[in-house]
């Protein structure tokens, strides 16, 4: 697939409300708020890979039942894209999080998250609970479950002889052909028949940041939170809806169970989904939330 | 484009019928849908018969909230039978059909939207009993009585055998007898211009395989409006009229729709960048068009 990247933003079905930014350690931070009802859904950021527009079928339909805040994580969008590991580890996005929440005077949230920000959301959810009134994660990215075996193949430092399959998931291929490993990467993120729009979507947004960046965002990932996540999951108290497609080639199912088991969460399996069935199924995942809000006590 | 299996079993909907039934002419039944209540009717017509009412799948659940909808299977496809012979699909017969649905569904009158050859039959009801139609749109009007033909599909005759199957070679009756499929593929690449039509494609590559080649050749020898007939009968519409085209119809030429709007006194909306089907590619566009449109004959 030949795709051009298009950096003009795209006209919206909703425009915010209020946007503005919060800066942490010389880091700016681009935020929006939509609507003005309640409670607040607060729409997290995901790998730095995309920025919050990932959630635009979320947002005008929430934003007619609830206040809506999102913001670019750090690495994408309207945020800075510092550099260094250490600048992008779990705990830098859970204090982004707090700080957006803080500027827009939200004094808890629900809040929803995609794959890696399942590890933010957990953090906040068990360390803030005073904060956090509901959490749901969406084809979590999180290590309560083994990898996908063909992720665990290739090496991501070094140099390799090939670059087949999950090959591309190396740092010397994304610096050689950054292109060539999105359309790879984020076709594995869809595996529904007819995700050309999302595809090209995802595409345009990973080319407003760089290979570099990314690699950043991965390393620090991995740097230590201070604490074992499954411990983590098992303090959170606030109610949990964990979605997770039965056809996610990114993060395994399994991924999904053992994060609604850890943290007491309900899992909700959605047949025939990929990763990202914000996306390509926005209308059940809008209607699950929905559900999941009002449930709320 | 290569294409998987198209699904023969009918995809969930998001709405359905509250009502369905048949109604027989000359042997021949056609099968009708109702959706919702209201004091206004809008009648969605059949188009060419390679398709059938399900086209209509991004229109009938919105407007059924505001308006009350009628729809029908035209002869060829969909539940509606399918006779062998040529007269049989003759515009008049799609009209007279189109009639003993309104009656069947005690529909005193009604907006019809037809599209594509949709709009000959809508202009022969609309003409013959203007008492039963109180407002006439038409998308990507398959219209003779005036603009410009595409001549890519002007190069090779229907009837006659051709040494090439490329592009529009493909519009045949020997090619449509002998690959079918492959017929049907490229004309649904064509209609659909838009990227990311994927869907579409695939729907309406199913519904033509509901039906058969035999029955399209049958078709093509049914009676067409002749270009002076068909202007003739968009300058006698007296009723209001909204044509939209796409800019990029590659498979009737845009100035087909601003010529019908000319001669019936109607508004013509063009869709920049939409191929043959804007109502099935941008529904939310076109449904907006129809809502305001049959809001303003109160």
């Amino acid at each position: 697939m030949s795709v051009a990247a298009d950096v003009r933003e795209q006209s919206r079905a909703r425009y915010p409300d209020e946007e503005g930014y919060v800066e942490r350690d010389g880091v700016r931070v681009f935020y929006e708020v939509y609507g003005d009802g309640e409670p607040t859904i607060l729409l997290l950021p995901t790998w730095a890979l995309i920025h919050s527009r990932h959630w635009k079928l979320q947002i005008p339909w929430l934003a007619r039942h609830c206040r809506v805040v999102t913001f670019d994580g750090r690495g994408n969008g309207r945020s800075d894209r510092p550099h260094g590991a250490e600048a992008y580890t779990i705990r830098e996005f859970a204090a982004d999080t707090l700080a957006v929440m803080d500027a827009t005077a939200t004094e808890r949230a629900v809040l929803v998250g995609v794959s890696c920000a399942a590890l933010w959301g957990v953090v906040l959810a068990a360390e803030h609970p005073e904060r956090v009134a509901g959490a749901a994660f969406i084809g979590s990215a999180v290590p309560l479950a083994p990898p996908l075996p063909e992720r665990t193949v290739y090496p991501f430092d070094e140099r390799l002889d090939t670059d087949d399959g999950w090959a591309k998931y190396n740092l010397h291929h994304w610096l050689t052909d950054y292109r060539n490993f999105l359309e790879f990467f984020i076709g594995k993120c869809f595996t529904e028949p007819h995700s050309t729009k999302p595809i090209e979507d995802a595409i345009g947004w990973a080319h407003e940041t760089t290979p570099e960046v990314l690699a950043d965002h991965d390393a620090g990932i991995d740097l230590p939170i201070g604490g074992d996540f499954r411990e983590l999951c098992r303090r959170v108290r606030c109610p949990v809806l964990v979605m997770h497609g039965d056809e996610d080639a990114l993060h395994s199912h399994a991924r999904g169970v053992a994060l609604a088991e850890a943290t007491g969460g309900q899992l909700v399996t959605l047949e025939g989904s990929g990763h990202f069935p914000q996306a390509r199924d926005p209308v059940m995942i809008n209607l699950l939330l929905r559900e999941f809000v009002e449930r709320l006590p | 484009m290569a294409l998987d299996v198209a699904p023969a079993r009918e995809q969930t909907r998001a709405r359905y019928p509250d009502e369905s039934g048949y109604v027989e002419r000359d042997g021949v039944r056609v099968f009708f849908e109702v959706y919702g209540t209201g004091p206004r009717t809008v009648l969605l017509l059949p188009t060419w018969s390679i398709i059938h009412s399900r086209q209509w799948k991004g229109q009938i659940p919105y407007l059924a909230r505001h308006f009350r909808v009628v729809t029908f299977d035209g002869r060829g496809n969909g539940r509606t039978d399918r006779p062998l012979e040529p007269a049989a699909y003759d515009e008049r017969e799609f009209a007279a059909d189109a009639l003993a649905v309104l009656d069947a569904t005690a529909t005193a009158r009604a907006t019809i939207v037809g599209y594509s050859l949709g709009a000959q039959r809508g202009l022969i009801l609309a003409t013959d009993h203007p008492e039963r139609v109180e407002g006439a749109i038409f998308i990507g009007p398959s219209y003779a009585g005036g603009g410009k033909p595409l001549d890519e599909r002007a190069r090779f005759t229907w009837e006659d055998e051709h040494d090439t199957d490329e592009g529009w070679a493909k519009y045949n009756k020997h090619f449509w007898l002998r690959d079918y499929r492959g017929f049907v593929e490229f004309f649904f690449s064509r209609l659909f211009r838009e990227r990311h039509s994927t869907k579409q494609i695939e729907d309406c590559v199913g519904w033509a395989l509901e039906t058969t080649p035999e029955m399209l050749v049958a078709a093509q020898y049914g009676q067409l409006l002749a270009p002076e007939e068909a202007r003739k009968l968009a300058e006698k519409l007296h009723c209001p009229l909204l044509v939209v085209h796409g800019r990029s119809d590659e498979i009737a030429h845009y100035t087909r729709g601003e010529a019908l709007a000319e001669h019936g006194r109607g508004e013509f909306v063009l869709v920049e960048g939409g191929g043959h089907a804007p109502h099935a590619r941008d529904p939310v566009v076109f449904n907006l068009l129809v809502h305001e449109f049959v809001e303003r004959l109160r």
